[in-house]
């Protein structure tokens, strides 16, 4: 029954403290300065003028006319609706209960209780004790996930059996695409802005659902040391901002970002929103929560595919021979290879095969008609053995995304091209490279976005752009007898070739798509199919295409990284040349700020070798 | 307390498109999951499509006048493959969730779940079980059993 003694609580809270009935006339005259002000009204500071403009692009969010751009008139409109006679849903007080905390506590207005049922029967629905922060981490074989996704978990208090986390509600802020279809618009716009953003509530299970079931992404839960004060303030704005829009921006404004403001709304002086520069990256904003002292306790929650796996490797090898052979139909469950194990036995290796079916029907679109009729002969098998070691739950890792390398990278080297010396400078704003330190990111998965490397000549001092790497992603993920996954590349920006007298920066698109296989101890290899297309006026025809192929190796660990590899492609439009590389790559790391790197290409090109080596530093912020 | 718990899904469900939360809802198990491309470009820009809820059918279940019944058959909808599969283990967070769902205290947990597990080919007797016949299939186990009818009384 805590909930109720929370809501007495909360409307003393909401009423303010008892003080004078004089209130305009106290009113501080830069009160809609106040730093609470204008983060209740999404406020920041506008770029060329001394004004101020909200980030909310919905009227019902403002009581002034010009509330948008006006804190001021925003705040003595608010000031006069609260103190109107009445109550009920539609009164401004029941309207922005955040506001109408605040500025009664500033201004010592009076206490005058306020009925608002339907604020008052959400805030007690939603029952909060306690805010969880959770992160949906990156999936490897969707690095277009890697910026991962975070929202918040409403706790019910935990002190009884009568609450479960699974029910408990969550907060998320995402674009709202419902009502649009194309999905290349849907891109377009949550980039360059358009789309309306909507803060929903949704129960938790239903997120597991997506995040950890459909989307295979592991979940990170960092529960905030937020008061039960600081917690309803935050319930307070949220149900202020609740169906209101704020545009959707995937870069900034983003569901990261949203989420922030609501911490900085609970906790005045957090200013999470001053880390923010040009982009909020979630696993980013989970390091800024961490660095300003507001985690309490961290919990992690393995995906799907993070279990499954873990279940077929808990089994010793000749049973995982058998999970294999009765998901394919080659074994019964009803046979006796299976049904003779000892119990312990056999509930580990149907519990695994399940999983592993569960999870093939659901990634790989496994026939109903064959999938089910399994899955079920699976758990009644299951059910009929008692108290059953179960496996082992997924170890947490020892890294946290949180605690991988910042994704601001800046690199200093010094190389030589075909016997010229060049400085070069690289500014890499986001988010891994392959070699990068790897612990916190996923083995395998690279995403680069707007990379720039420039060179400086020294001969000549001429300074020049080598590659402007627009976007670069890349997923190697090994294949084994269970998983077959594509490993696949694409990027595009543009970058120096050589058309046989000159190197010129030409505009270019490469994809590529294979397989992997793991080495064991933190190796792979790979091999892919390429396709290059590089545009400019100073290839004989305009552009020039080429398939080719990409065979190397891979190997990360804590300490050090290294790619290697042969590449060829035939450039088979204008230059109807082949163009062979060896390569390798190497870094060393010193812990996760730092990685020494050296790089060695030797080319064979239009009918001559020329090599490329270079050495320097990384600096990770 | 049943009643907050009960009312804590209506309200996250009620983002969804429910018609009859509670009663004639019953989803197939196994039901197989459609495209996971949708989920991908969503990732990308981490936004959300209207159309990702839950196929919700009419099934077979009737309106059960106990409100803890309710509150479960509409967990069950969702999550039936999870339910199943904690249940023939006899353990896991999806059946602890049931029996919170349905009140069930914590000296008759044990009870709760055995009976669950013991009884999984009577709940699921084949692959085409809907979550409403599971639900009625539970409510009729628990009534004929002594220590934990009383959480199914209607």
């Amino acid at each position: 029954m805590g909930y109720l003694l929370r809501t007495g609580q909360a409307a003393l809270w909401l009423a303010g403290t008892l003080a004078t009935h004089n209130a305009f006339a106290s009113t501080p005259e830069n009160l809609y300065e106040h730093p609470v002000w204008l983060t209740l009204g999404h406020y920041h500071e506008n770029r060329f003028d001394s004004g101020y403009t909200s980030q909310a692009d919905d009227p019902a969010f403002f009581l002034s006319e010009d509330g948008k751009t006006n804190p001021k008139t925003e705040l003595m409109a608010t000031l006069a609706a609260i103190q109107q006679p009445g109550e009920g849903d539609d009164h401004a007080r029941c309207r922005f209960p955040a506001r109408d905390a605040w500025l009664r506590e500033q201004l010592d207005l009076p206490e005058e209780p306020v009925s608002c049922p339907a604020y008052e029967g959400w805030f007690d629905t939603l029952n909060t004790e306690k805010v969880t922060l959770v992160f949906a981490a990156s999936y490897l074989n969707s690095p277009s996930s890697m910026f991962g996704h975070t929202f918040l978990r409403l706790d019910p208090p935990q002190d009884d059996n009568e609450t479960d986390l699974l029910l408990a509600n969550t907060i998320s802020y995402a674009a709202d695409a419902a009502e649009h279809d194309s999905e290349l618009l849907f891109a377009y716009r949550g980039i360059f802005g358009g789309y309306p953003g909507i803060t929903s509530i949704k129960p938790y299970y239903e997120m597991i659902r997506l995040y950890n079931d459909i989307e295979h992404r592991d979940l990170w839960e960092y529960t905030l040391n937020l008061s039960q004060h600081e917690v309803d303030t935050m319930l307070a704005h949220t149900w202020e901002i609740q169906d209101k829009n704020f545009d959707y921006y995937f870069f900034d404004e983003n569901c990261a970002y949203r989420l922030l403001a609501l911490i900085d709304v609970a906790r005045p002086g957090t200013d999470l929103l001053e880390e923010v520069s040009t982009h909020a990256i979630p696993s980013d904003t989970v390091r800024w929560v961490r660095d300003k002292d507001l985690v309490e306790s961290i919990h992690y929650r393995p995906s799907a595919a993070t279990a499954v796996s873990h279940s077929l490797e808990s089994l010793p090898d000749e049973h995982q021979t058998i999970a294999a052979a009765i998901a394919n139909g080659y074994v019964k469950v009803g046979d006796p290879e299976v049904q003779q194990l000892p119990a312990g036995d056999k509930a580990r290796l149907l519990d695994a095969t399940y999983d592993y079916v569960r999870y093939q029907s659901e990634a790989d679109n496994w026939p109903r008609e064959f999938a089910a009729p399994l899955s079920h002969q699976l758990l009644v098998s299951r059910s009929r053995i008692d108290n059953a070691k179960p496996i082992p739950p997924v170890k947490e890792p020892t890294v946290r995304d949180d605690q991988g390398h910042d994704t601001f990278r800046l690199s200093l080297s010094s190389g030589q091209l075909a016997h010229n010396e060049f400085t070069e400078l690289t500014i890499r704003p986001a988010y891994h490279d392959i070699v990068d330190p790897p612990e916190g990111y996923r083995t395998g998965a690279q995403l680069q976005f707007l990379r720039l490397d420039a060179r400086l000549y020294h001969d000549n001092d001429e300074l020049q752009v080598e590659q402007i790497t627009g976007v670069e992603i890349r997923s190697l993920s090994p294949r084994n007898q269970f998983f077959s996954p594509t490993s696949w590349q694409v990027g595009f920006g543009g970058r120096r070739t050589d058309t046989g007298t000159q190197r010129v920066l030409a505009p270019y698109l490469e994809g590529g798509a294979g397989g992997s296989w793991s080495l064991g101890d933190n190796s792979q290899v790979f091999a892919m199919a390429t396709a290059d297309l590089e545009i400019d006026d100073d290839i004989r025809r305009g552009y020039d295409f080429a398939p080719g192929a990409d065979f190397g190796v891979l190997h990360q660990s804590p300490s050090v990284s290294l790619l290697a590899g042969i590449k060829t492609k035939a450039w088979i439009v204008s230059s109807q040349h082949r163009q062979d590389q060896l390569y390798l790559k190497a870094n060393y790391h010193i812990g996760r700020e730092f990685s020494l790197f050296t790089e060695f290409t030797r080319e064979d090109h239009f009918d001559r070798y020329q090599s490329t080596w270079q050495a320097g530093i990384h600096a990770y912020f | 307390m049943k009643k907050l718990i009960a009312g804590a899904i209506l309200l996250g469900a009620s983002s969804m498109a429910f018609a009859q939360p509670g009663c004639g809802v019953g989803a197939m198990i196994w039901k197989g999951q459609s495209g996971i491309a949708p989920h991908v470009l969503a990732a990308t820009t981490n936004g959300t499509f209207g159309n990702q809820t839950f196929g919700m059918t009419t099934g077979t279940l009737g309106c059960s006048t106990n409100q803890s019944v309710q509150s479960m058959a509409m967990y069950m909808d969702s999550n039936i493959d999870k339910v199943a599969r904690d249940m023939s283990r006899g353990s896991g967070e999806n059946l602890d969730t049931l029996a919170v769902l349905l009140g069930v205290e914590e000296a008759d947990r044990a009870d709760f779940r055995q009976v669950l597990q013991d009884n999984f080919a009577t709940i699921f007797p084949n692959s085409e079980t809907t979550s409403g016949e599971a639900v009625d299939a539970i409510v009729a186990l628990l009534e004929q059993n002594k220590s934990l009818s009383k959480y199914v009384a209607a």
